[in-house]
């Protein structure tokens, strides 16, 4: 780090201020807004449907429009879960825990008011935090060789399929599968094309778009049809006159809201575990540590405000792994650090000091972008309640359609389409099975790297597997991959007894 | 119910059958090489019998408990994915337009019932839609429609 704190931060704000930056932060936030009040569309679905946009642009405006759609969707996914008790998306469900008892209450307005407060400044400590670390991390970074990410990326796979508590085996084995996705195209040392099954498209690798797509979107599609229901809201209860919170309200708000972003902040740079887990775990606390806890769930102002401040602040350190070490946390994280491949850019330590302009671009984007929500979110409420309404019926043609153009457009391939369709189809069978989808996009975007990686370790080492813990950095990353996985297993069989007592009563 | 949990049964078969047929195809296909210096093969190998492992760690639990039934829908996903199916068919050989109104009506399927005036308006919406984003902001070339024969 040649440069001073204050010049990077300039340097960051005056890309991040650009008019042309500007306006697609501007349309990041809004359509990540739109997708995230709306139930039914993910925001990995919404992602990967906008990824194909970002070609036409330069990495930086890329990458702060792709971040803006991420953050976005959380400030908007409350407010469906809110008036709804739908989340809009997975990391918005323990809002509705106490969100919608206010609502019922007739509070809606002022839930809906707090939480954009609570994002807010959940946003804004995760991004210092963002700010502070990551140069910190990061030339520690350049030393690791490729023992110490080959660990890495072991322990980050393994932990973020084995934490969320589902079946340990089926975490691993879509970790795997993948893996096996991955391999698909040429031999980075020998150039033979594998898998490619005579399809000339598959020499090269498949398309993260067209995986994407069809994972998320095409099967998300076939399995809300016909299941979501437009719900009824009452309109007058969240009027701008319903916003205005008591002073109650701020006094009981303002402590779970500091301890959600801390939370939040730390949950969201491992590996495992982001957004969702982060807000769950600000519930708990909260929950725990209120000398009144038979209150949650009933409509506590603070059920709402430590998740949401946890999940947004979760939301921007999340970028520190993938930015500062190329290992992404979680699917999503995964789809960035594709972006930015697809552009021709590596991320890793050397991101910092190479391409210094994207990383602080970014990073003042993101409170721009932060503001604009905040901007966006109150006076409009009336426009997301309406959008609520909109019935599925309307949207999926619509998915499907902007689902396959989108996917022609990244390679001019009509053969993409086709994978989107093999993907979709996937996708399903593996809802059907219930294996998790999630792991398996970590697995295929890790997947070539980390076979580089493994080869690159066991060349240099004359194939001595004693060079995974003779280096402290991988020998620690092996041992908490062990943890978490015994942790993992632990959990998945708790959560099983648990569910298996609750079906007796 | 189920006196075994079949789904996962069914499913670690699944995974082992595909695990161990990945595994052949790239130890007989391509060079395995050695630890030290890997070849090609290695590591799509290694995989392999990873999935096959892991497969056969799902069904041993399964045994021993029971399951639900799997709630499996034939129609949607056959009329979802056939929109993909039926847009890939004709963008190139009839064209945007046609493609996006045949797309929109297969999907409209999916709900199982006709609306002819609703599928209409979609069609006509998306048809717009597609036409100003893709074609004139971006400038993607397809022909817009086309007599394919």
């Amino acid at each position: 780090m040649t440069m001073g704190f204050l010049d990077n931060i300039t340097l960051g704000l005056s890309i991040a201020l650009s008019y042309h930056n500007l306006l697609y932060c501007f349309l990041g936030v809004l359509l990540g807004m739109v997708i995230g009040v709306i139930p039914g569309i993910g925001v990995l679905a919404s992602i990967s449907m906008l990824f194909p946009i970002t070609f036409y642009l330069d990495p930086t405006t890329a990458l702060i429009m792709l971040a803006g759609i991420w953050y976005g969707s959380s400030y908007g996914g409350s407010t469906a879960a809110i008036l709804l008790n739908i989340p809009g998306t997975p990391s918005n469900a323990v809002t509705a825990l106490d969100g919608y008892p206010m609502a019922r209450a007739g509070r809606g307005g002022v839930a809906l008011f707090m939480t954009t407060i609570a994002s807010f400044v959940g946003g804004s400590i995760g991004i210092l935090v963002m700010t502070m670390f990551t140069p910190v991390i990061a030339p520690y970074a350049l030393r690791f060789g490729s023992a110490e990410y080959f660990s890495l990326m072991v322990f980050g796979l393994v932990a973020a399929s084995t934490i969320s508590g589902g079946s340990v085996a089926k975490g691993l084995a879509m970790v795997v599968a993948g893996l096996m996705l991955g391999t698909i195209g040429a031999d980075m040392y020998t150039g033979v094309p594998r898998f490619s099954f005579g399809f000339f498209e598959l020499t090269e690798s498949v398309s993260l778009v067209a995986l994407a797509m069809g994972m998320f979107g095409i099967s998300e599609v076939i399995a809300t049809v016909r299941r979501i229901k437009p719900g009824d809201i009452d309109v007058d209860s969240v009027g701008l006159r319903a916003m205005l919170p008591t002073r109650d309200d701020w006094r009981r708000s303002w402590l779970p809201t500091l301890r959600g972003s801390g939370i939040g902040s730390f949950f969201g740079t491992l590996p495992a575990t982001g957004p969702a887990v982060a807000a769950f775990m600000a519930y708990a606390v909260e929950k725990r540590s209120s000398s009144d806890p038979e209150r949650f769930g009933k409509g506590a102002v603070e059920g709402i405000m430590a998740p949401e401040a946890a999940n947004n602040s979760a939301d921007q350190t999340a970028f520190i792994p993938t930015l500062s070490l190329g290992i992404p946390g979680s699917p999503t994280m995964a789809l960035m650090l594709g972006a930015l491949l697809v552009h021709g850019i590596t991320p890793g330590p050397a991101l910092l000091t190479e391409s210094s302009d994207l990383f602080w671009g970014l990073v003042m984007s993101f409170w721009v972008g932060n503001l604009m929500l905040l901007i966006l979110n109150i006076p409009l409420i009336g426009l997301w309640v309406r959008l609520l309404m909109l019935p599925y019926t309307w949207l999926y043609p619509a998915i499907i359609m902007f689902i396959c153009i989108g996917t022609y457009t990244v390679n001019n391939s009509i053969f993409d389409i086709w994978l989107v369709l093999v993907f979709g189809f996937l996708g399903y069978v593996m809802r059907i099975f219930d294996w998790p989808t999630a792991p398996l996009l970590l697995g295929f975007v890790l997947g070539p790297l980390m076979e580089n990686h493994f080869r690159r370790a066991m060349l240099l080492s004359r194939g001595d597997f004693a060079t995974f813990v003779e280096s402290p950095i991988a020998a620690t990353s092996i041992i908490l991959t062990v943890v978490a996985l015994a942790w993992g297993l632990w959990s998945s069989q708790r959560n099983r007894k648990r569910r298996a007592a609750a079906l007796q009563r | 119910m189920y006196s075994k949990d079949y789904t996962d049964i069914v499913g670690g078969l699944v995974l082992i059958c595909l695990g161990l047929v990945f595994s052949a195809y790239a130890a007989t296909h391509y060079d395995i090489g050695t630890i030290r210096r890997m070849g090609p093969g290695m590591f799509p190998t290694i995989l392999g019998v990873a999935l096959a492992i892991f497969g056969a760690a799902q069904i041993v639990p399964a045994l021993r408990r029971a399951g639900n039934k799997p709630d499996i829908r034939v129609w949607t996903p056959i009329f979802v994915l056939g929109a993909c199916g039926v847009f890939a068919l004709m963008l190139r050989s009839c064209g945007l337009i046609p493609a996006v109104i045949t797309l929109t009506v297969v999907a409209s399927l999916a709900e199982l019932e006709i609306r002819p005036l609703r599928m209409a308006a979609i069609s006509a919406i998306l048809c717009l839609a597609s036409w100003l984003i893709f074609v004139v902001a971006f400038g993607l070339n397809v022909p817009i429609a086309r007599w394919p024969f």
